[in-house]
């Protein structure tokens, strides 16, 4: 498994990061999931019948799920090819890709990268500084991992009781979180530049329309593919807004 | 199909779920955690590159001390969304807030169930794998094989536009997905005026809670909804079941 170019102070990064133990790694956590999704399948159609859900019903949401991941899935992959050059392919499908988000995983490689005294894709950026950020957002990504595997059973715990003292938490707990979350990240987004505004309010304003034509039309397709496009509409709107200079300040 | 099933079935049918879900779940993440971390670990301290371990563990901990107010707060944020058997899936596909949520909010719309119910989980369980299906395989053709090839060919404006701006527009299209999925107007005004307050307001007083924001919006929006809940719609429906 040694590879003969591997050396610290090389900085022929991708020598490293195209390693093929990290091949065999990532494509690892690739067949774990597929292998959990299995798992997870198989459960859910024993389980339907009980709450009374067929099996077409359980299939819908399966294909619901998968036609609403394209728009999504397509801008990480542009994201992870973005990546490509700096970390590798294992590294990118796993870390980009899988498990963790762009935000994090390049955050974090340009604070660990930092912590070594290097930049990021710099002169100094040598195979040892790609293996500190590789170790960092790794382990990085392993605590959410953790804290979910310590902290499920302790939630799931504290919501049977609250299900005993009052159900109509779950009734309206989850619906507010969810808008929350989607409100505040939302948001969040606002203070970056002006075409950051126009890109929020464009994506929300076609998804309001494909969702209106979609009930009123009677198009339920439209609502599954709804997403993709308001993303792709916004993604457009960003693109003229930022070469219009609306874009975050250099 | 018959809608009318049993409570005590469908307990016991959700109990027999919540088992293999809960184990399996466990179990494959804990794999998932070991086979991910494999690959850094070897690279770091035994594949000759002569690193001193002090190095890598100060990478860590600066990273760490940056991020571990989200390792605590994202699984409570999104717990209440995705129950239990979702958790296990949720945080090892990655990209939550982006991709799987979004999926499983449209299931559940086209199935007309809701979260947190019985009906819902399985639902945003069934998306997620199809979620997966497709991000799995979108990310081995288009980044695994074809990656160095796309580098060539896509313009990098378009990339720059992209790796910029698909956050906001990935959030502004999910928020009125949910507010038409939820249908209801009191939680979307309590939830916008708290994030109003937090992200304009608080973060910008406080810079360093701007990594917990989104979990002070959540946590405060699901308290002050359900204390304002309305009560009158709630006896409605205890009536009407009486």
């Amino acid at each position: 498994m040694q590879s003969p170019s591997l050396d610290g102070q090389s900085t022929d990064v991708l020598a490293a990061a195209n390693h093929p133990f990290l091949w065999a790694c990532a494509l690892g956590v690739f067949v774990v999931i597929i292998v959990q999704s299995v798992i997870y399948i198989r459960a859910a159609r024993k389980a339907a019948p009980s709450v009374g859900l067929s099996g077409s019903q359980l299939f819908s949401a399966y294909r619901s799920g998968a036609v609403a991941a394209i728009g999504p899935s397509l801008a990480v992959v542009i994201v992870a090819v973005a990546l490509l050059a700096v970390f590798g392919t294992p590294a990118t499908l796993v870390r980009i890709g899988l498990i963790g988000s762009a935000a994090f995983e390049t955050g974090a490689a340009n604070i660990a990268a930092g912590a070594a005294g290097a930049t990021l894709g710099g002169d100094d950026y040598t195979q040892s500084v790609f293996a500190v950020a590789f170790f960092s957002m790794s382990l990085g990504g392993a605590m959410w991992m953790v804290a979910t595997l310590i902290m499920t059973p302790l939630l799931k715990r504290g919501e049977d009781r609250m299900e005993k003292v009052n159900p109509a938490v779950l009734t309206v707990v989850p619906g507010a979180a969810l808008i929350a979350a989607f409100a505040s990240l939302g948001i969040g987004e606002v203070p970056k530049s002006d075409a950051h505004l126009v890109t929020l309010v464009a994506a929300a304003a076609s998804m309001a329309l494909f969702g209106l034509v979609a009930a009123k039309a009677k198009m339920p397709w439209l609502r599954e593919w709804g997403l993709g496009l308001s993303i792709i509409i916004a993604l457009a709107a960003a693109y003229f807004s930022h070469t219009a200079g609306l874009g975050p300040a250099a | 199909m018959s809608t009318q099933t049993p409570p005590a079935a469908v307990a016991t049918g959700m109990a027999a779920f919540d088992r293999t879900t809960s184990r399996w779940g466990r179990l494959t993440m804990l794999i998932g955690l070991v086979v991910s971390l494999s690959g850094s670990v070897y690279l770091g301290f035994f594949s000759g590159l002569d690193i001193e371990p002090s190095l890598l563990f100060t990478g860590f901990a600066v990273v760490a001390s940056t991020f571990f107010v989200i390792w605590l707060v994202e699984p409570v944020t999104y717990f209440p969304i995705l129950g239990p058997a979702a958790m296990y899936q949720a945080f090892m596909i990655g990209n939550i807030s982006n991709k799987l949520l979004p999926s499983a909010l449209v299931a559940q719309a086209n199935l007309g169930v809701k979260g947190g119910t019985p009906k819902g989980s399985l639902a945003a369980v069934m998306a997620i794998c199809g979620a997966a299906t497709i991000h799995l395989t979108s990310l081995l053709v288009f980044v695994g094989i074809l990656g160095t090839w796309l580098i060539t060919v896509v313009p990098p404006e378009m990339m720059e536009v992209v790796r910029t701006y698909i956050s906001p527009a990935i959030f502004g299209a999910v928020f009125v997905q949910a507010v038409m999925t939820v249908k209801q107007v009191r939680p979307v005004v309590i939830a916008v005026a708290i994030a109003l307050i937090v992200q304009l307001v608080l973060v910008p007083a406080v810079p360093s809670l701007w990594l917990a924001a989104t979990g002070i919006v959540v946590i405060t929006t699901a308290v002050v909804a359900w204390f304002a809940r309305d009560r009158r719609a709630e006896k409605k429906e205890n009536t009407l079941a009486e």
